[in-house]
């Protein structure tokens, strides 16, 4: 709507933003009959040509609201006394085009007219309209979807901090770097070699990739060295 | 009274809506035909009392006689709502008959917009939403209550409309009317 809004329209009778317009219509300030529905178009499309892009969803609506106006300008052209606008058809065709629809709103006229009748023959008639006591309401899921307190506390559940989780349970890394740094030290002391399997004889899995970083410090620190002949094979290491 | 009679009485009593045949045989565990048979002997148990029985909207209730209208509304407080305009009644008819039926083929029909009438219609609880045209228009057919409030027993009890068209007689002196006034026109 932004685009139609800023849409300057320069009619013989009115002048002003699009929608302007169309209110006007719809509240029946401004004539439809009055309003060349062409220009309408034209000037629309000279707005289009200014702007380079082609913007779809303005267009669809211009073309939504055109269409309406085309269709209330038709409408108010052929019922009634006002037929000097049908020139374009046979005078046949118009009258009996008419015709037909004058048959089939007769027809709902009538029944219109019948229910009205029914209505106030049957207005005495007054019906409990209290819900029933709500104990023996009946639980329908679908019904149920839409209470609030049904919505909200599915949407409290999800929207609730979750309380801390307890660690507790899981124990904390009995092996440190320092543990691992020592070790290795007293080994170097006792020989100027030995192999890695050595020194983590026994060991799990996580001491076992402690101890190896423990190494790494060694090494990095300069009191020991390390080699190892192939790959998989066994680690031997020295003292610096 | 029989005791099934009784508890359909009772069942009718409690439920706010319509209640069809098929529920109250669930309910009470008879067969479909005892109770349409007992609805019977409820119906004519209940007659010279304020409450009737009446068969609408697919199924049977209970509601206050209209002699005790009057003191109804007083009671409640409820004064009667106004009675239909001629829009809102040529749009009921339209919806009743065509539905589902979107608001454009309504106004096509009537020759005039129908929005207001619809709204109106919609506030009521005569008329819902029914999903939409293949056009993207939203389609309207009639509720339960439209049933209730017209006593209706089903849609099927809607009269044959045709009966509402003019005789061919008057169609023909319509048809001769519009055609003069065209001639006159291209005259």
């Amino acid at each position: 709507m932004a685009h139609l809004h800023r849409l300057e329209l320069d009619l013989d009778v009115f002048a002003g933003p699009f929608d302007l317009l169309l209110a006007l219509i719809l509240r029946e300030e401004l004539d439809l009959l009055e309003v060349e529905l062409a220009e309408i178009v034209v000037a629309y499309l000279d707005h289009l040509e200014a702007r380079d892009e082609l913007d779809l969803e303005a267009a669809t609506e211009f073309l939504v609201l055109i269409a309406a106006l085309l269709e209330l300008k038709s409408r108010l052209m052929l019922p009634g006394e006002e037929l000097e606008e049908l020139d374009e058809l046979a005078p046949a065709e118009a009258a009996e085009e008419l015709l037909q629809r004058m048959l089939q709103y007769a027809r709902f006229r009538g029944a219109a007219e019948w229910l009205t009748g029914r209505r106030s023959e049957e207005e005495g008639w007054l019906y409990r309209s209290a819900p029933p006591p709500p104990e023996l309401r009946r639980v329908q899921a679908t019904e149920q979807a839409y209470e609030p307190d049904v919505l909200g506390e599915a949407l409290g559940g999800l929207l609730r901090t979750p309380p801390p989780l307890d660690l507790r349970h899981i124990r904390a890394p009995r092996v440190s770097l320092a543990d691992r740094v020592a070790v290795l030290r007293g080994l170097l002391r006792r020989s100027a070699s030995f192999s890695f399997d050595e020194a983590v004889e026994g060991a799990d899995r996580v001491t076992v990739a402690v101890t190896l970083f423990a190494l790494l410090e060694l090494y990095k620190r300069g009191e020991a060295g390390w080699e190892q002949g192939e790959p998989f094979g066994e680690i031997t290491v020295s003292a610096a | 009274m029989t005791p099934l009679a009784r508890t359909l009485e009772a069942l009718l009593f409690l439920s706010p809506e319509p209640v069809s045949i098929k529920d109250l045989a669930d309910a009470t565990g008879a067969w479909d035909d005892e109770v349409t048979e007992t609805l019977g002997e409820l119906r004519h148990h209940l007659q010279g009392h304020g409450v009737a029985l009446r068969e609408v909207g697919g199924g049977f209730t209970l509601a206050a006689d209209p002699a005790t209208e009057a003191a109804a509304r007083r009671l409640l407080g409820r004064a009667r709502t106004p009675a239909l305009t001629p829009a809102q009644a040529e749009t009921l008819s339209i919806v009743a008959y065509l539905q589902p039926v979107s608001r454009p083929e309504v106004a096509r029909i009537r020759g005039v917009a129908a929005d207001s009438a619809t709204s109106a219609l919609v506030e009521r609880g005569l008329i819902e939403e029914a999903g939409r045209s293949q056009f993207g228009a939203v389609l309207y057919r009639t509720t339960s209550l439209f049933l209730k409030l017209f006593g209706l027993r089903s849609l099927d009890e809607l009269p044959d409309p045709e009966r509402w068209d003019p005789s061919p007689e008057e169609q023909t002196a319509l048809r001769d009317r519009l055609l003069r006034a065209g001639e006159e026109r291209a005259a």
